[in-house]
Parts: C-alpha cells; structure tokens; sequence
C-alpha cells in the first residue's frame, strides 16, 4: 500500500511537472538544427523560400531610396559586420546558415548559434511582454507564445547596426520581426515563417521560410571561432574601424 | 509497469540535484562572504615549468577577441555566466561572448576517445552529491593560463568542481588545471559567483570602438 502512495504522488509529480513545463502542450524541440539544403527536403514538398543569395532578391525591391542608396555606397568586408567579426544579427546569419542549439526552458526559449560571435544567443520569453524602452541590442528582444503546435515569436528592440542580409541591406531600430515556428516533415524539420516590418527602412514588409534539419538525438554542435586566425581579422577590423573613424571626421 | 519505475525514479534522482539554473557574476577578490568565504589563488600564481613557453603580449587572445579558454575566463574579474540545463546537458553562457565563448557539458558521456582539439576543450559532467564535477580535456594550445602569456600545452586537463552554497544564492567554484608540459603542480583557484536576478545582454567585443 505504502509503494502504491508513493508511486501515485510521484505520477502526480511528473503530471505536474509536465504541465509547468509546458511539455503536456507539445513535443520539446530541444536538439541541434541545421539550415536544410535542397538535399536534405527532397521528397518531403518542403521548400527553401529564395534560397541562399537569392534572398537580396527578395528584399531590395522593399526597400526605402534611402536604404537602397546606402546599401549602394557600402564597401564590402570592411562594412560587413560578420566578415569582421562583429554580430550578423538575426536577420541575416539564421538565414544563410543558420546552425543552432534549441534549449526549451519553463519560460523561455534559447536558441544559441554554433557562430557564437557573430549570431550570438536568443532567448525567447515566454508568456511575457516586451519591455516599454528595450535598450537596442543586436539580436533585439523576442517574446513568444504557444498557439497549437505552433510557437509565435515576435521581436523588437534591434540596433540599427546589422543588415537584414548579405547584400548590406539597411534596417532601423525600428526593424520588426515576427516569426512563426512549427515542426514540419513529419517532425524532422523545423520551419520558421519569417516576416520583417521597418516603416523606416522598408516601402512594406516581406515574408518567407526558412527550414532547419532536426540532427539525430544526441548530435553535437561542433565549436566555431569566427576570428580563428586573427591576421585577416585585423586587416579588415582595422578597415572598418578607419571607416567609422572618417565618417564621423565628415560629420564633424 | 518497470518503465513507469524507472521513469519516476530517474525525474526523483533529478530532483534530488540542484537546479543551477540562473545568471551568475563573479564578486571581487576582496568580498568575504557569511562563513568567511572568499576567491582565492589565480592564474598568475601558477607555477611554471622552466621549459614552459611564454608568448609575447602582442599575441594575447584577449585583445584579439578571441576565446580566452575556461582557466583564464572564469577567473576574470566580473565574469558573468548563464547556465542553463537542458536535457542531458548544461550548457554555458558568457555573457562575453567572444571571449569566453559557450561551453557544453555532457552529464550522459565521457571524452571521446579520439579527442578534436579546440578552443574550449571538450567537457564532461557528473554529479557528486550537489556538486557538478567538470571534466575537460582536449585544447588546441592557443589561449593562455595568465594574463601574462603563460601557455599551457594540448595536455591541459581541468577539472571545475561547481556547487551551490549560502543557501543557493552563491555558486562556489573550484577550478584545477593539471599540464605534465607546463605547470610544475596542478595550479588551482576558488571564484564565488553570486547569483543575478537579471538577464545577460549583448556584450561585442570592441563594439564601441
């Protein structure tokens, strides 16, 4: 009798447990993800939405003159935040190649990028508000909630430092991102709606999806240092940084 | 029937560890805590080998952004950390990111037995009691053990010992690095960190620069 109390109030446990966790309301996507290639969605009618570089393609239509004018006048790796080691922001790297650990809290999601220096970490507060003043910051502040199977994520909060991908496309503090994630495939595949908003930056907003592969159980994500060999490094900081220091001789 | 056994006990043997879960800052070397507490040994106390190589500072990973590797990083003045465990792991967060990277430790395997050399070395984790041992091993030779330029070999072996104290509102933090090639005896060195009711924020190296 006392073995079957004892297993009665640890099932209660579990359930009580699984229901605070939110693991009754849906599978826990804690793994690592990689951009899916042509390969790797062949057979399941999923698809990559402008795929790779094709994706400027996608964007520069939307954007302000402004915008477009500045993305003209940039410089290559010396304005290329990524290419100096220096975050991609959410926009661009997730996109391009996109490859993350997904760790599922109680209230909160972190996605941590294998490029650490340059993507960063998010974390998604779930059930939660944005703060009314989010300090700018290069992976903005996401909140998300459950709907179904679906989590929707919503982002505001960004510095105006990033691009929103690798044609050195312009985006505000302004920028907008809303975001709808789902498995796909029957579960191998983790696919984000991607839709961004900028009324400064952008003439109106433009969506696609992107779809990760859910690596097997137990599958590592291998370390990634952005400025392994520091000479080129220094060049090219070196150039950005002579960049940013003329600039401000101009407006000056 | 066993399964539904097995279950319950492995989620009662989860419990029965400390959820170190949470923001944590290392406090200064000067603090003394309730019990008398306090950080003690560092990096620069290592005793050398007379054959280990030094590096000129122009070489220093710190100033290069680059991963300072675990022995110097969580001895820094102020280094904050996140850690979240999430399945069968527990993952490490700088709030520094670029030089102090993020770490994984596995709580369900050992080292691998051909080893990748990396920055950060590849850790594992077990749990004795309430505390976290760490064991990590597998470095590729290019951070230092100081801040003066004491190189260590690809024989480094560390072992952090992690556990909650002062009713978990502290983090007691021991840390051993043991290198045949280098170190003359294991160096050692205890950091408090106390634990943060805040989040961790973008940190860029030379962002602002």
């Amino acid at each position: 009798m006392a073995t079957s109390v004892r297993m009665a109030g640890a099932m209660g446990l579990l359930l009580a447990l699984g229901a605070v966790s939110g693991f009754a309301q849906h599978t826990n996507w804690t793994g690592y993800y990689t951009l899916a290639s042509a390969r790797d969605l062949a057979g399941t009618g999923l698809k990559q939405d402008s795929p790779g570089e094709k994706l400027n393609d996608l964007i520069v239509p939307h954007l302000q003159p402004w915008a477009k004018a500045r993305m003209e006048a940039t410089d290559g790796v010396a304005d290329d935040t990524g290419g100096v080691c220096l975050p991609d922001g959410i926009f661009r790297y997730p996109s391009m190649a996109g490859r993350f650990i997904w760790l599922e809290e109680r209230d909160r999601i972190i996605i941590a990028f294998q490029e650490v220096n340059t993507a960063g970490v998010r974390r998604i507060y779930l059930n939660a508000s944005h703060p009314k003043d989010p300090v700018p910051s290069w992976n903005g502040h996401s909140i998300g909630r459950w709907e179904g199977d679906t989590l929707a994520v919503d982002t505001v909060g960004f510095n105006d430092k990033s691009w929103l991908f690798g044609g050195m496309e312009p985006h505000t503090e302004e920028a907008h991102l809303i975001e709808r994630m789902r498995l796909a495939g029957n579960g191998g595949f983790l696919e984000i709606n991607i839709t961004v908003e900028d009324r400064q930056a952008l003439t109106s907003a433009y969506s696609y999806n992107r779809y990760y592969k859910r690596q097997p159980a137990g599958a590592e994500m291998p370390e990634s240092v952005c400025n392994e060999d520091p000479a080129p490094w220094k060049h090219w900081r070196n150039e950005a940084l002579k960049k940013q220091l003329d600039r401000s001789h101009i407006v000056k | 029937m066993k399964t539904l056994a097995l279950l319950v006990l492995g989620a009662l043997g989860a419990l029965g560890q400390p959820n170190l879960q949470g923001v944590y800052q290392s406090i200064p070397d000067k603090a003394v805590l309730a019990g008398g507490l306090r950080n003690s040994g560092s990096p620069g106390g290592i005793q050398l080998l007379p054959t280990a190589p030094h590096a000129a500072q122009s070489k220093d990973p710190w100033k290069m952004c680059q991963p300072v590797g675990p022995f110097r990083m969580m001895a820094a003045a102020g280094t904050k950390i996140e850690l979240a465990p999430v399945s069968t792991m527990i993952v490490m967060l700088f709030e520094d990111l670029s030089h102090g990277m993020m770490r994984t430790i596995y709580l369900k395997r050992g080292h691998p037995q051909k080893l990748e050399a990396t920055w950060l070395g590849d850790s594992v984790g077990h749990w004795e009691g309430e505390t976290l041992v760490v064991d990590t091993a597998g470095f590729n030779g290019e951070t230092w053990f100081s801040d003066t330029g004491a190189e260590h070999s690809d024989a480094l072996h560390l072992v952090e010992r992690i556990r909650p104290v002062l009713k978990g509102e502290y983090l007691e933090y021991k840390m051993t690095a043991e290198d045949p090639r280098a170190l003359a005896k294991p160096a050692t060195y205890t950091r408090y960190y106390k634990k943060l009711d805040t989040e961790v924020t973008d940190d860029v190296c030379r962002d602002e620069e």
